[in-house]
């Protein structure tokens, strides 16, 4: 059964073989969990729309076209999809702005107190920056940079041209760099959300 | 390499590619033009930290109740979908009850409108031959012929104009007191009847309804004489007047 490709299990459950469906889940549910976390900022969003991704499959999954692509670059779709969904209910605001407790405290911990907080600072200013980010250039930061998706990957998943992927990550790059430059020359509120994290 | 020429090449590498790049001639640039060697730097400050980032999210997955309920709902799904597909696989089976559904509805109706059919027959007949049972001569009261009394046979003395002379007997078929008439089928069957000649051509929906036997005194033809010389025959009358058959009587 783990041998077996993604489509073959898709088929497999919706057939309604339950091993086939638990494996696809375990397989792809890391990468769809970790797109919306670092696409909303929260680990419950991020699990809801897990969630509803594979229902979404569960109940619509006849309608996956293997020759339009991958089942991944599906799955990113149906839960860019969500998380958009997600974004525009009331709480997505704080969202963006603070950062949960719980995803700073699941950070690494380093055994020099010092430079743990440092990390953590830094990696609290990026994904601050990222998810200040237009949803559009977030969504090919997330995938290319962070889920190490290629572009054309990317493409696919986001319905669009591969120059296009490219242009978003250049421009998204360029406001990264900057948004951390002014973070770094004024660091006021990154500061008290790693300060109340260390604490 | 020019800024711009630079700046092309970065826009088609990755941030990975670009936080350690293999192409000297971008290094080179870099060293050599502190603008786009700074924007190199931030970038590979940027990647630094996304890998940090990355790294540090890496483990992180749905909880093991996402995967409960979602073996839930998964169940649910399939328990619901599971009679759909067993239709969709017997849709022979499914056909073939269907048809002969069709088929015992059919066959109800038609043998409903048979027996209707036959019903009205019978009723039909009764009526008819209720009547004729309280006479004497069965063509008294169907024929316009008027009766005259001959050597106790119940004769009937056709009008002038018909110039024929009719002898309305009691059948042979029927001597048995059956009060059912015999029809042109009926008597062309049996062996007594076997004489008899059709005269007309017989459409069966008319010729196998009611008729009577009337024994009649015909003129023969090409005699000399029209008026004297007869010759008795059984006709075969129908209720609509018309003579369907005939035998002489020796």
């Amino acid at each position: 059964m783990q041998n077996l490709t993604d489509e073959q299990l898709l088929a497999q459950a919706l057939a309604g073989d339950e091993e086939a469906f638990t494996v696809l889940y375990r397989r792809r549910q890391g990468p769809v969990f970790r797109f919306a976390l670092h696409m909303s900022g929260s680990a419950q969003v991020a699990e809801e729309v897990t969630q509803d991704v594979f229902v979404f499959l569960v109940q619509r999954g006849h309608d996956f076209d293997p020759s339009r692509g991958a089942l991944g670059a599906y799955l990113f779709g149906v839960a860019r999809n969500y998380v958009r969904r997600a974004l525009e209910r009331s709480y997505s605001e704080a969202l963006l702005h603070t950062p949960a407790d719980d995803e700073a405290q699941s950070l690494v911990t380093e055994d020099d107190p010092a430079e743990g907080i440092a990390r953590r600072q830094s990696s609290n200013a990026l994904w601050k920056a990222v998810l200040s980010l237009p949803e559009h250039y977030r969504e090919v930061v997330v995938l290319c940079d962070l889920q190490e998706q290629s572009y054309a990957q990317a493409a696919e998943a986001l319905g669009c041209a591969i120059g296009t992927i490219r242009s978003r990550l250049h421009r998204a790059h360029d406001m990264l760099g900057k948004k951390l430059k002014h973070s770094a020359a004024a660091p006021g509120p990154v500061s008290r959300v790693t300060a109340r994290f260390a604490s | 390499m020019t800024c711009r020429e630079f700046k092309h090449t970065a826009a088609s590498l990755t941030l990975w590619e670009l936080s350690r790049p293999g192409d000297k001639q971008i290094v080179d640039h870099a060293e050599a033009c502190p603008q786009c060697g700074a924007w190199l730097d931030r970038q590979q400050t940027l990647a630094v930290e996304m890998q940090v980032l990355q790294a540090q999210t890496a483990g992180r997955e749905a909880g093991p109740y996402v995967e409960r309920a979602l073996l839930q709902v998964f169940r649910q799904a399939t328990s619901k979908r599971q009679p759909v597909v067993a239709l969709r696989s017997a849709p022979v089976a499914f056909r073939l009850s269907r048809f002969f559904e069709l088929g015992a509805y059919a066959a109800v109706a038609a043998a409903i409108i048979v027996a209707l059919f036959l019903g009205v027959r019978l009723l039909e007949q009764r009526t008819v031959t209720a009547p004729v049972q309280g006479q004497s001569t069965p063509a008294a009261s169907t024929s316009p012929v008027q009766p005259a009394q001959t050597a106790g046979n119940a004769t009937v003395q056709q009008p002038a104009a018909a110039s024929l002379k009719r002898e309305v007997a009691a059948h042979p078929v029927s001597h048995s007191g059956s009060t059912r008439r015999p029809s042109v089928a009926a008597a062309s069957q049996t062996s007594d009847d076997a004489d008899y000649v059709a005269l007309m051509f017989c459409d069966p929906l008319i010729c196998s309804s009611d008729a009577q036997v009337v024994r009649m005194e015909l003129p023969v033809a090409g005699a000399g004489d029209h008026d004297t010389q007869t010759q008795v025959a059984d006709v075969v009358v129908g209720d609509d007047g018309l003579v369907r058959a005939m035998r002489i009587v020796n």
